[in-house]
């Protein structure tokens, strides 16, 4: 390991209202780590467990999945049932022994590119002091 | 068919000028992308969503006959549709389409020319991978429904809904407030034109009122909204204005009759107005509201569900008759009430936070004395036909038998009331002591009851030992009411019961109140805790005890009898003994000589609620006494019933149906203490009028319980609430004055005297109106149009429509946290609205710019930026205040003469004719300073300043603190967000920025078109700004509408879920969590169907299924997947 460790991290933002944060981040040039690689859901409740797990197996290092504000959803609850399905993951992670701490669940509304710049930033100093993620599926299957 | 082809993929990476270019290296990614797999031709172009870009696309899919396209450029928000246009021109599905962010999520966000690079090149190879993956899908096309809704009847919505009704559609325009209008009803003036608010306003108003395209619903809510594009369907709520609109005619009169005094909320509660109203003279609709939002504490604290609310406000304004019969549509023997009524009211009543409840009671007792010497004994009711084959008999001449015999009677029907006793009064004759209740006025109170048709018969008692009650029905009575109280003393049987001297206190009371001057000796016991206990002391000292004492087994706070009466026979000097209770009397001769009690400690709850009284072993005492009088408890006499075919309960009560009052025999009703056991007369009361309801649908072969016996009742409303809204001064109630002590204990003459009028009225005025309108219906008395309907129930009205705009506005920024500026501590502060208000011809001074006092103002300070441009409150410039206080500077110049101050920060005078309206001013001899104002005070420092307030700031161009001492300061307060703005949002799905304005599709190119397609935006919901640019967003709105209008038909995203019957085993997870209802269980087949047209392709579904039956549409796993492993290798 010459090189210094670089965390790749997925992000799964609803096109609401994080992705539109994240649009509104760039309009405002605010700059943030380039680790996150956004995959554009419609709805945060579309993310699967098995995304997240996939995810990791397939070489990510921290996943991020983004809604809008509790109350705020323009599904109505998508974000509730969004939280519960990541809640369910984190707790299968941790069963399997993959630090259930390599996911994140954050409410970022539209008008919150500050916001979302600023998850990027920490979940990546997060997943960097993690170091990389042990579990990726050549080691792991 | 291209699902089957090999994929060929086109690469277009966009330069986008430089915005992409400067950061990430072209070139490279064009190499790295030409060659990834399936990827037939990589370009790249400075603009790809020029027309020359779109054409590049094209003539590549033709040339190379490329089945997919891959844009890596700016966000899909931006130009996804732009290119899936020109993959349709060129022959393809639209999507087989997909578009790589790589300025928003990449060039803009990245300081690192290589690390940006590297991150495009993942973007545009997960966006090859996924688009491999795409399958065409046929967009859905709908009709647009060509009605339009409009949320917001101010300018904006008013411009919006003519413009749209003009060109022959149907408009829904629904408001909040009873008139459209909005705040530019409120204003005087217009700048910079100085034309009159109201002249160009109204025309217009009209012209929305009347046009037969636009329906006007004011006073409503949207309450939900459903569907999408073309499609929706919403629900408003129609609040209820308790006045039909049809046939009200806007004449006025009604507000005459109302007492009601509430802040009025058009005018910033700078005056009141009654609850009857209409917010101004121009309204439109040109009808009246009723301010009502529930009813008033008081009213809903009464167990006879007495209006006291409105009677209370009827004398407030001298209309005592009128007060006294709206008592009688739900109570009798209100002056013995107004003695004797524990006033449950007065406890609920919100001035008990506020200097002390209103005295309803007293009040009561004013108005029913008033009535009787002023009008006298006759019932203030219409004669009914007498209704001569249903004829009723009422057991028990007490209040309950005779409140039931009353309003029967008043309805026509024959009663008959049978009454043991000699006298009929029940308890309030036998029971009250006259120091509280004379009976001289109880005798006036049943005169009264039998002015009404009610026949009275003495001495006979019904039941085993009397008449019995197969006999009544014999006599022809239809129906039967016993009210026969609950007039059996409890015993406690302990030794020496039977004593000479031991009084029960009951019969004591009844042999007092019949004029027997029973002889008790100087030392008296009283056992017990309730309100007779109570009566039974006190009635000792007036028969000459020198001592007497109350001997109670719990300890003081769990005493029954109500705290204002405890309190007075203490003042008597009646003594309390607690945690002691009787366990034997010991006589000499027959006669009562001590009284054995015992020590107490408390327990357990009991099942009352209540600590056991536990006695104390061996604590044993003895107290000398002459008498002892128990009150312990009574209870009803209804053993003689239970032969008669009813059922009793085991306390002795007889059993009914709480709601029907019914006994189990049939036609046989009963109620008060004889159903309840002892309580008090406003309950007794309140449960035969109770049974007459009843009696009459039974008499009329009504089903019983078809209907509740309330039918109109309201919530009751929030004490809290109506002390933070109203306006009113903590002070003392008047309270009746009552003799003094050492007098009143000789005799038994009144103890507490009545309120005189004046006394009387004002205290009415005390009353916070908490309910708003106080139903005294004095308004439907005035209506000649017979339009008011104070039973009116809110309706739902549900419609559908093809679009709406949105144009609810802004609130006035409320400077009250903002200290330093005195708002709301000095009363010649004001803010900007409430200035408008000030200087309206239409206003609180109609027109003329003065102070509270009176006076003309000579200095007026106008502070600019409250609640704007400011870290503290908000950040952005509101953009109207510098205008318009500049228009307040030249008005209060021109109307008083007096100095302006204008103190601001910059002044923003962008827009037609503004710079010069300012240039004038600066003519005109308006002072501008610039700097912000860091205090307004009353603490003076020089003989100018004296009496005045003066304005601290530094003046930033001259360099110096300034003090300006002036009469009169203007805030010019900034605009905020609607109240509700986040409901409406939610509502229909668009979102608000971090000031809570409404957020457009686009800052600069779709200003007035939302994220949600088919919802649009006007005026200041989307941000501050002035009358001509909400006109013209307004106009823009309805332009946008008409054109989804004329279009007819529109795609709608085609990107739903669908279910493969295949896999599907008919679980119906998806069923239960589908938000919108767009799936359902087919049984037939045992498996899950999507309605497409009502899915919104969430995914949640999806995402839920357990075998993964469930795909979404340009979502599915695949591919997510292929653009998961794009990112990550």
């Amino acid at each position: 390991m010459s090189e210094p460790f670089e965390p790749k991290i997925v992000g799964f933002l609803c096109y609401w209202c994080s992705y539109t944060a994240a649009d509104l981040a760039g309009v405002s040039r605010m700059k943030y780590p380039p680790n996150l690689r956004v995959i554009r859901v419609m709805c945060s409740s579309r993310v699967d467990p098995v995304f997240i797990i996939k995810a990791l197996l397939d070489g990510a290092d921290g996943v991020l999945v983004a809604g809008c504000h509790p109350g705020d959803c323009h599904y109505q609850k998508g974000n509730y049932y969004a939280r519960r399905k990541v809640a369910l993951t984190k707790k299968i992670l941790e069963s399997l022994g993959l630090g259930p701490e390599r996911v994140k669940l954050s409410w970022i509304a539209a008008s919150e590119g500050p916001k979302f710049a600023q998850v990027a930033k920490e979940f990546t100093e997060e997943i960097r002091r993690l170091g990389p993620n042990p579990a990726r599926a050549e080691i792991f299957l | 068919m291209a699902r089957r082809d090999e994929p060929r993929v086109g690469v277009y990476i966009c330069h986008c000028g430089i915005n992409i270019s400067y950061k990430v290296n072209i070139e490279e990614v064009v190499d790295f992308t030409s060659r990834l797999e399936r990827v037939v031709v990589a370009r790249d172009y400075k603009f790809m969503c020029s027309n020359i870009g779109q054409e590049l696309i094209i003539n590549d899919i033709k040339e190379h006959n490329l089945n997919r396209v891959v844009v890596a450029s700016c966000s899909p928000r931006m130009h996804e549709k732009t290119f899936r246009n020109a993959c349709k021109k060129a022959g393809i599905n639209p999507y087989l389409f997909q578009m790589a962010s790589i300025r928003e999520l990449v060039s803009w966000v990245t300081e690192d020319e290589r690390e940006a690079t590297q991150k495009a090149k993942d973007f545009v190879r997960a966006a090859v991978r996924r688009v491999i993956h795409h399958e065409p899908l046929q967009p859905r096309i709908v009709d647009i429904n060509p009605n339009v809704l409009i949320i917001g009847g101010g300018i904006a919505g008013m411009q919006a809904a003519l413009e749209i009704a003009d060109a022959g559609r149907i408009v829904y325009l629904v408001e909040r407030e009873p008139s459209i209008g909005g705040h530019m009803a409120k204003f005087d003036k217009t700048f910079p034109t100085l034309d009159c608010s109201a002249c160009i306003l109204t025309p217009k108003m009209v012209s929305v009122g009347q046009h037969e395209n636009i329906k006007l619903l004011t006073y409503s809510e949207v309450e939900d909204v459903s569907g999408y594009i073309g499609n929706f369907e919403v629900k408003i709520r129609r609040k209820p204005s308790f006045v039909l609109e049809d046939k009200c005619t806007g004449c006025g009169e009604c507000v005459k009759g109302c007492p009601v005094s509430l802040p009025n909320d058009f005018e910033y509660g700078l005056m009141d107005r009654t609850a009857i109203y209409r917010s101004f003279p121009q309204a439109v609709p040109n009808i009246f509201v009723i301010d009502k939002e529930g009813f008033s504490p008081c009213r809903n604290a009464c167990p006879a569900g007495l209006n006291a609310h409105g009677y209370v406000k009827l004398i407030s304004a001298g209309k005592h008759e009128e007060a006294f019969k709206l008592i009688m549509e739900r109570v009798i023997f209100p002056a013995s009430l107004g003695r004797a009524c524990p006033a449950f009211c007065e406890r609920e009543c919100s001035r008990q936070l506020a200097g002390g409840p209103v005295q309803i009671r007293a009040l009561k007792r004013f108005v029913a004395d008033w009535y009787y010497e002023n009008v006298g004994l006759e019932p203030p009711v219409v004669a009914q036909e007498k209704k001569e084959d249903r004829s009723v008999a009422v057991v028990g001449a007490g209040p309950a038998g005779l409140a039931c015999a009353y309003y029967l009677a008043v309805q026509g029907y024959p009663v008959t009331v049978f009454e043991a006793l000699e006298k009929p009064g029940g308890m309030l004759r036998y029971a009250i002591p006259e120091y509280r209740l004379p009976n001289n006025l109880v005798d006036k109170e049943i005169e009264f009851v039998k002015k009404a048709g009610v026949e009275i018969v003495c001495n006979t008692p019904v039941g085993k030992d009397g008449k019995r009650i197969d006999e009544l029905f014999k006599e022809g009575y239809k129906a039967v009411f016993l009210g026969i109280g609950a007039h059996k003393d409890r015993t406690m049987g302990i030794p020496g019961e039977d004593l000479k001297g031991v009084h029960h206190s009951i019969t004591f009371l009844r042999r007092i109140n019949s004029g027997e001057r029973v002889v008790l000796g100087d030392k008296v016991i009283v056992v017990g805790g309730g309100n007779s206990a109570i009566d039974a002391a006190r009635a000792a000292l007036r028969l000459g005890a020198k001592d007497v004492t109350i001997v109670y087994r719990r300890s003081r706070v769990e005493m029954p009898a109500f705290p204002e009466e405890i309190e007075a026979a203490e003042a008597e000097g009646v003594k309390i003994q607690i945690l002691t209770n009787p366990v034997a009397f010991h006589g000499k001769d027959g006669n009562l000589s001590e009284v054995e009690c015992v020590r107490m400690e408390l327990g357990e709850p009991d099942e009352s609620g209540r600590p056991r009284p536990i006695p104390i072993e061996g604590s044993n005492f003895k107290i000398p006494a002459d008498s002892v009088i128990l009150a312990i408890g009574q209870y009803p006499d209804s053993a003689p019933l239970a032969e008669d075919g009813l059922e009793i309960n085991r306390d002795g009560t007889i059993w009914v149906d709480p709601e029907t009052l019914a006994t189990s025999r049939e036609g046989v009703f009963a109620g008060g203490d004889a159903t309840k056991g002892p309580s008090t007369i406003v309950e007794a009361i309140g449960l035969g009028r109770q049974a007459a309801e009843y009696i009459r649908r039974f008499l009329e072969g009504e089903d019983l319980k078809a209907r509740p016996y309330e039918e109109h009742w309201l919530e009751t409303v929030d004490r809290e609430e109506v002390l933070k809204k109203r306006r009113y001064e903590v002070n003392e109630p008047h309270r009746p004055s009552e003799r003094p002590v050492a007098e009143r204990i000789k005799d038994f003459g009144e103890v507490e005297l009545a309120l005189d009028e004046e006394r009387a009225v004002e205290e009415g005025r005390r009353c916070l109106d908490c309910a708003g309108c106080c139903e005294c219906r004095q308004c439907e008395l005035l209506c000649e149009a017979n339009a008011i309907d104070h039973f009116m129930k809110e309706e739902t009205l549900e419609v559908k429509v093809g679009s709406i705009i949105v144009a609810t506005g802004f609130k006035p920024f409320d400077p009250s946290n903002l200290v330093q500026y005195g708002y709301k501590r000095y009363p010649e502060v004001y803010t900007s609205v409430e200035f408008e208000r000030l200087n309206n011809a239409a206003g609180p001074t109609g027109g003329e710019i003065r102070m509270k006092d009176g006076r003309v103002p000579g200095r007026v300070a106008i502070i600019h930026c409250v609640g704007s441009r400011d870290e503290n409150t908000n950040r952005y410039c509101s953009r109207v205040c510098c205008m318009y206080s500049m228009k307040f500077a030249h008005l209060v110049r021109e109307k008083t003469g007096a100095e302006v101050y204008e103190f601001y920060i910059d002044i923003r005078s962008p827009g037609k004719m503004y710079e010069e309206f300012y240039n004038r001013l600066q003519e005109e001899g308006t002072h501008f300073v610039r700097g912000k104002v860091a205090d307004v005070t009353d603490v003076t420092q020089s003989p100018e300043e004296e009496g005045r307030l003066v304005v601290v700031a530094e003046d930033t161009l001259a360099g110096k603190v300034r003090r300006v001492p002036v009469d009169m300061v203007i805030l010019s307060v900034g605009l905020t967000a609607a109240e509700g703005a986040d409901k409406v949002a939610h509502l229909v799905g668009i979102s608000q920025d971090q000031d809570g304005w409404f957020i457009e599709l686009h800052p600069k190119l779709a200003p007035v078109s939302t994220a949600s397609d088919g919802v649009f935006i006007a005026g200041c919901c989307q941000g501050p700004k002035d009358i001509p640019d909400t006109v013209s967003q307004a106009a823009g709105a309805a332009a946008e509408a008409l054109s989804l209008i004329m279009r007819g038909q529109v795609e709608v995203e085609a990107a739903t879920s669908y279910i493969d019957p295949e896999i599907c085993v008919g679980c119906q997870q998806c069923k239960k969590i589908c938000m919108y209802s767009a799936i359902d269980y087919d049984p037939a087949r045992g498996v899950c169907v999507v309605n497409e047209a009502v899915c919104k392709g969430c995914g949640l579904c999806a995402a839920t299924c357990p075998n993964k039956a469930v795909t979404v549409k340009h979502f599915n796993n695949e591919e997510i997947f292929s653009e998961l492993e794009g990112v990550l290798l």
